[in-house]
């Protein structure tokens, strides 16, 4: 007997493998979901091995929450080359681990060398591959599968022979698998081990009859028994090693169980409603194999491989996800929340990989071929070759450029200059929040020892604030409607709770709601990003609380993964030897004699194949069409509005222009100057989120519609009605230009003299403290007034404030709650219902809310649609009836910007309008009015506010429209002025020394009485917010 | 009595056990020093009787430590340590002899001597008008960082304006201080502070303007038509503190402006050397508006009257093709002139009493054009109200076909 000879096949395949995945790994990895996520985990590892406890994200968690050794093994490979060389080394060897499990599986299955090394050269380029690796940069479950496909040989070899090497070599895998991802083999031991052990009984029926057909269910239920030891030692082994090898895991899943609510995922979807989750978790994972289906089907479901068949058919209809409520009712409505089901369908079609390459060798060598050039001709089976050749081709190409045409990840972020100011001026101390930096923030933690309240791994975090929200992230906030900004406001308002000071923004509409809660810019660093710092934050203490877990747990963790593979390795390093080497003559394993032989093929499955194409393809084509009917924009006024609204929407303003009536004569360049010119909320800040058409046909050319939009913005929900009109020309909908605001300002020139201030810091380069006389005092501020009032169900704390210094001051109101016998019941900062930045002397009234951690009680009521401005009431057990007001001013020197006039003002009882003119010379974005009513006493009961749309452009004018509360008691519980503290110290103490002969009341002339049945007159006053201030 | 009694008896026990372990003693010290200069090295001395090495436990303010001897005929000598000896203060020690443990302490006394000024000012900007004051804490401390003996000279000297004052104080408690009070003048302080020769270095501070007091507010603009268009100025006088002190740049000033509706509207100023300026655009329509100017709080200007004069009194609507073209205009100045772009011109269409549209559109070049489709507006009966610079015009059962 010779030694076998090398498979050409899978030589070829693997250095396909290596140099394509190889080289655009580089290109792609980065910028998936997933990797850099793996890639903070390893810089865990390779700065503390054994500490399981990690600070850097959300306040601190623990790292035993996921398989570690795809992490370790980046981590360990750090030392040598860095990080992203440990990542694309890792990733390297998943290839190869992929490509040659690929083969053995296929092995396996077929049993046939040449079949095995078509499907191994096949599954490179398997779409669901490309997709998990490229796309999703799910490193450690493509090593737990492709690690699990070489322990079924392993498996199957143990049960036929009963050699306890097989034992022993298919534990070790399955310990590799359990220690790399957690559920692969949970999930591989249902829908793989338990087919193939099926499979394996079914084999030893076979041997026991001449014939496929006399394996009866009893021969079959015999040769279980005969096997049943093997299984359950092989099953009990498994059990034991896959809590075992990863039991720090398993025990601090029960200490610290998953109280995260769920969190949306595409592959939960209905594919069918949102095509985009369809695209990517349905049709690119299956791709070119959803026409193998039929084939697939047929052969899976053969006496052989039966158990395989109910596998594949159970993974296919998990894999639908939300398409079909089959999934949720199999699931169960916990599993079905958690689960990603995407991994079903990779499941599936990996499972799949065997029988492509057999379809692969039969079409191109075997019966297949003969079938089809005997009935249909030589010529159709090239063109039908070249189609499916053609559609694989094409789906490699499209999924690996899945990227370029709708990148998942914002624009790659220089890190460097981050870094490099964290590292600068204890910057470090603090902790800091990303907003817009997608799973780069991960890359960006791994580099940087400083601390975010934010994180990318949701399993694993525990500030209610997080677990109680269905959002991955906060710095993605946006994308998640209003649990998204919701949660962010929180943090946001109350960052000293967190030691939260320091934010990178790369997206400037989060810019507004930082401004309005407090924040102020610091400055753009180099690669772009806006600095955004709170003031009066505390540092994060020197010593945060962590939760330990016992040494053991900790060696456990830090060596049992390494362990696993060092045993895996030492008992397969001989068949690995002899396997590629062939240094010596190897029987031919047992699963090899069970081989078909491929001389005839089914004519029915040809046919139905044929058919599944034919529908298949009708599908797609209908598909296309319904595509081209909603994209041809100007098809129908519907149509036509709907596309304007997206251009203006993703500022694709060619696109807009091209939709504005041609005779109108408005040449571009007008256009984008009239766009250019607007700022203001909603059209700098805004996204849209609805948009709905009320079209009025008036002739089969004329049309007007009404067209309601919502709009998310960062600080609140804008609901908007719009007029259009709309002309058809030569077929084709155009809308009607809007009018202009021909407002013209008298001055061309002018000038506006400004006090600025700038604030040194350390005058001294020096890496000490601060010294001492560079420490600026803080400002002092009143509090004027201030009372708890109850309206509207809800506790608030109103009053007036005045910065009674002679330098700018920031200001931060601190407001908690008492019950009678001294208990706190609740404390929050003011948000958006003050002025945070006072000039000397100014005033400011402000209203603290008292915000309960949004749905943390009502998880199941969470509204489906957004709105920014949500508030939810802290529930109170106990009725408040003291209160205790903390003021903070800090040094201000930015956003005092104070030029802005109310120059006219009309009220009728439930309405007022008025015009806003900007005096100064810096464009307002978003102007904020603060309204404060009042009694028949002129004493101070409300403070409201609201967010002008519009920005108000220089010596211009801008109306606004503020709908006056409805009636309502406003119930004053405390007005006590006795716990009123100002820097720490009392305030009346400082109102005594600094304004003794205060005029109280002083502008009760100047308040604008109103007709209200609850408030007698109101008082407004006006913030601004200057998106770019010079 | 029983009282007496006891405490007697008590005292007795006492010293019987006490005068025991001092007969009982065979080691004995030597040094009667108890007082040591600080930085001169300290070696206590004992006498012995045998060759046993006891160890000695010495501590201060800062820490104890464990010492070794050496014996040089029969007298057991320990070095005090310069870390020890260093720092002034009590220092307890305690030989560490069985069954005899005799202890004692002695002070290290400061040196009469300054080598660096340790200052200290706060807060660093107070309020000008003499109730304010500031405090500087000086240490002064030696060449190895201890503080001066109590009752050392501490000069504590300040400039200010024309002046330049010089106080002694000394120190207790191991520091020196002295407020610093305002003058009714703002301005900078320059503070140091001298002891035994040694000089410390500048400090500053800043006594900033009082609360502002009463002032008064003018106008100025470039016509006191109603044009809707150019911009009013109005200007406070230089707002002083009560001492005659220009407020601090940046101080807000709040503009009140009420206008012959009684609505209220409002502008602000900021200081700069004490004069806030506001601005506001004029009305479109006739007005008279009382201003008033107030730093909340503390300080208001007098009232003042500017009164608006409409500028046009009417306007002419010309309907065209079918009435469907409506061209309002022109629209005139006070000298006739167009008036300039910008000017709100408002369309209310009702048809059947009902209000069906309402359109708002800007003057350009002094006219205002409405066009209204057929498609929308069908043949028939319409009112329409055209209202610009506070001026109504109704036209009734317009047809349009």
């Amino acid at each position: 007997m010779k030694p076998e000879k090398s498979n050409k096949y899978l030589i070829a395949a693997l250095l396909l493998g290596l140099a394509f995945h190889g080289s655009s790994i580089f290109f792609t990895l980065e910028t998936t979901y997933d990797a850099l996520i793996h890639l903070f985990f390893a810089d865990h590892y390779a700065n503390s091995w054994f500490e399981p406890w990690n600070y850097e994200w959300y306040t601190g968690f623990t790292v035993q929450s996921y398989p570690p050794l795809v992490h370790q093994s980046i981590g360990l490979l750090s030392y040598v080359g860095g990080l992203k060389f440990g990542m694309f080394s890792v990733a390297l060897i998943a290839i190869v681990l992929f490509i040659t499990g690929s083969y053995r599986f296929s092995l396996l299955i077929t049993g046939n060398r040449t079949v095995a090394g078509y499907a191994s050269v096949l599954a490179v380029f398997s779409s669901s591959f490309v997709e998990t690796l490229h796309i999703f940069g799910q490193l450690p479950s493509i090593v737990g599968v492709s690690v699990l496909m070489h322990a079924l040989p392993e498996i199957y070899l143990w049960i036929k022979t009963g050699k306890k090497w097989y034992l022993a070599t298919c534990l070790s895998l399955i310990s590799v698998t359990v220690t790399s991802h957690h559920v692969t083999p949970i999930f591989g031991m249902v829908f793989f081990i338990f087919p193939l052990i099926g499979m394996v009984i079914m084999d030893v029926s076979r041997e026991q009859v001449n014939s496929n057909r006399e394996v009866t269910f009893r021969v079959f239920l015999n040769s279980f028994f005969k096997l049943f030891k093997r299984i359950v030692i092989f099953g009990g082994c498994s059990l034991v090693l896959i809590i075992g090898c990863i039991l720090p895991y398993w025990i601090n899943s029960k200490a610290n169980p998953i109280t995260q609510v769920p969190i949306p995922h595409g592959s939960r979807d209905n594919f069918l409603e949102i095509t985009s989750s369809g695209l990517v978790f349905f049709l690119i994972p299956w791709g070119v194999l959803l026409v193998l289906l039929p084939y697939i089907f047929y052969r899976y479901y053969s006496k052989r491989y039966i158990f395989f068949g109910l596998s594949i058919t159970i993974l296919t209809i998990l894999g639908t996800g939300g398409t079909t409520p089959i999934p949720l009712k199999v699931l169960g409505e916990t599993a079905f929340n958690i689960l990603t089901l995407d991994r079903f369908t990779l499941w599936a079609s990996i499972m799949s990989i065997p029988l492509m390459g057999e379809f692969a060798y039969r079409f191109v060598e075997g019966d297949l071929k003969t079938l089809i050039q005997n009935k249909l001709g030589a010529i159709y089976h090239r063109i039908i070759g070249g189609i499916l050749t053609g559609l694989f081709v094409f789906m490699v190409v499209f999924t690996m450029s899945l990227n370029y045409f709708r990148p998942s990840q914002p624009q790659k972020i220089k890190m460097l200059p981050i870094v490099n100011f964290l590292n600068q001026d204890d910057h470090d101390k603090w902790r800091f929040l990303t907003l817009g930096f997608g799973d780069q923030m991960a890359w960006l933690s791994a580099q940087t020892n400083a601390m975010t309240v934010d994180g990318n791994y949701h399993s694993a975090r525990r500030l209610p604030e997080l677990t109680t929200r269905p959002i991955e992230r906060l710095e993605n906030s946006k994308f998640k409607g209003v649990a998204g900004i919701g949660s962010l406001q929180q943090f946001l308002t109350t960052p000293e709770k967190y030691n939260l000071k320091y934010i990178f923004s790369n997206d400037k509409f989060y810019d507004p709601i930082l401004f309005f809660c407090g924040w102020q810019r610091l400055r753009q660093l180099e690669n772009g990003i806006m600095v955004w710092e709170r003031l009066n934050i505390p540092p994060v203490s020197s010593i945060l609380p962590k939760e330990d877990v016992a040494k053991w747990l900790k060696l456990h963790w830090g060596i049992m993964p390494f362990l696993t593979v060092l045993i895996a390795f030492i008992l397969n390093i001989q068949m690995l030897w002899v396997n590629m080497l062939k240094t010596r003559i190897k029987p031919p394993t047992d699963f090899l004699k069970f081989h078909i032989t491929y001389s005839k093929f089914n004519r029915n499955v040809l046919r139905l194949t044929h058919i599944w194409s034919v529908f298949l393809a009708s599908v797609v084509f209908y598909g296309i069409y319904l595509f081209y009917l909603k994209n041809d924009s100007q098809r129908s006024p519907e149509n036509a509005i709907i596309t304007y609204y997206d251009a203006l929407d993703f500022k694709e303003f060619e696109k807009a222009h091209s939709l504005i009536n041609p005779n109108s004569n408005l040449p571009i360049a007008q256009y984008m100057l009239e766009i250019s010119v607007t700022d203001g909320l909603l059209s700098s800040y805004a996204k849209m989120d609805a948009i709905s058409t009320e079209i009025k046909l008036h002739n089969d050319s004329t049309a007007t519609a009404k067209v309601y939009t919502n709009w998310i913005t960062p600080l609140e929900k804008i609901a908007k009605t719009d007029y259009k009109s709309l002309t058809k020309i030569k077929g084709k909908w155009y809308l009607q230009s809007d009018e202009l605001d021909n407002d013209l300002p008298p001055d061309q020139l002018y000038s506006n003299n400004v006090t600025k201030y700038y604030n040194q810091g350390r005058r001294r380069i020096t890496t000490e403290q601060t010294h001492h006389e560079d420490i600026l005092k803080q400002p002092v501020l009143e509090v004027i007034t201030a009372k708890l009032v109850k309206y509207d169900g809800s506790y608030a704390i109103i009053g007036e404030i005045q910065n009674i210094d002679n330098v700018p001051a920031d200001v931060i109101l601190k407001g908690t709650l008492y019950n009678d016998n001294n208990k706190q019941l609740a404390t929050y900062n003011a948000k958006y219902h003050v002025k945070h930045k006072l000039m000397p002397k100014e005033t400011s009234s402000f209203r603290i809310n008292f915000e309960g951690i949004a749905w943390s009680k009502t998880q199941d009521s969470i509204p489906d649609t957004f709105n920014p401005d949500e508030f939810t009431p802290v529930e109170f057990n106990e009725q408040p009836t003291k209160f205790n007001l903390q003021v903070a001013g800090n040094v201000a020197g930015s956003d005092l910007y104070k030029s802005v006039v109310l120059s006219d003002l009309n009220i009728t009882p439930n309405q007022i309008t008025g015009n806003l003119f900007n005096s100064g010379i810096q464009e307002i974005t978003i102007p904020q009015l603060l309204i404060t009513y009042y009694d028949e006493n002129k004493s101070m009961l409300w403070v409201d506010h609201l967010f002008v749309k519009e920005g108000v452009r220089q010596e211009r004018k801008q109306n606004f429209s503020y709908s006056i509360l409805n009636e309502g008691i406003v119930k004053t519980i405390n007005s006590s002025m006795e716990n009123i503290f100002v820097n720490g110290l009392p305030n009346d103490d400082i109102s005594n020394k600094i304004v003794p002969n205060r005029i109280f009341n002083h502008i009760s002339n100047e308040l604008q009485p109103i007709k209200h049945p609850n408030f007698s007159f109101i008082r407004i006053e006006i913030n601004t917010y200057i998106a770019s201030p010079f | 009595m029983n009282f007496q009694f006891i405490h007697i008896l008590l005292l007795c026990i006492a010293s019987a056990i006490f005068s025991e372990a001092q007969q009982n003693s065979s080691i004995k010290l030597l040094t009667t020093n108890t007082s040591f200069n600080v930085g001169n090295s300290i070696v206590l001395k004992f006498s012995t009787g045998n060759n046993s090495q006891p160890l000695l436990y010495c501590s201060n303010s800062y820490g104890s430590t464990i010492i070794t001897s050496t014996l040089q005929n029969d007298t057991l000598k320990f070095k005090i340590p310069e870390n020890i000896t260093k720092k002034i203060g009590i220092v307890n020690w305690k030989l560490l002899s069985e069954p005899d443990h005799i202890s004692g302490h002695f002070t290290i006394t400061p040196k009469a001597q300054v080598a660096t000024m340790e200052t200290y000012i706060g807060p660093p900007s107070i309020e000008a008008g003499g109730k304010d004051y500031s405090m500087l804490v000086v240490i002064p401390t030696d060449n190895l960082d201890n503080p001066v003996p109590t009752n050392t000279l501490v000069n504590i000297k300040h400039q200010f304006l024309n002046t330049e004052e010089s106080n002694n104080v000394f120190t207790k408690n191991l520091i020196a201080y002295r407020k610093i009070y305002s003058q009714e003048k703002d301005g900078r302080f320059l503070v140091s502070s001298e002891s035994l020769g040694t000089n410390s270095k500048e400090f500053t501070l800043n006594a900033l303007p009082s609360i502002p007091s009463n002032f008064t507010i003018s106008v100025n603009r470039p016509h006191n038509y109603a044009d809707g268009n150019q911009i009013t100025t109005f200007t406070t006088s230089v707002i002083k503190d009560e001492h005659s002190n220009i407020v601090s740049d940046g101080t807000f000033v709040n503009f009140f402006i009420t206008n012959n509706k009684g609505n209220i509207l409002k502008s602000s100023g900021l200081t700069i050397g004490g004069v806030a300026t506001a601005k506001i655009i004029h009305p479109d329509y006739g007005d008279t508006w009382r201003i008033k100017a107030y730093v909340e709080g503390m300080a208001e200007s007098n009232s003042i009257s500017v009164s608006y004069q409409q500028i046009i009194d009417d306007f002419t609507v010309t309907f065209t093709n079918k009435n469907r073209n409506i061209n309002i205009g022109p629209l005139q100045s006070f000298m006739k002139q167009m008036i300039p772009d910008g000017m709100q011109v408002k369309l209310q269409i009702y048809h059947k009493n009902k209000l069906i549209e309402t359109y708002i559109k800007t003057t350009f070049n002094g006219y205002v054009a409405f066009s209204l489709k057929p498609e929308i507006f069908k043949n028939g009966q319409y009112n329409f109200t055209f209202e610009t610079a506070g001026i109504v015009k109704e036209f009734k059962n317009t047809t349009l076909w």
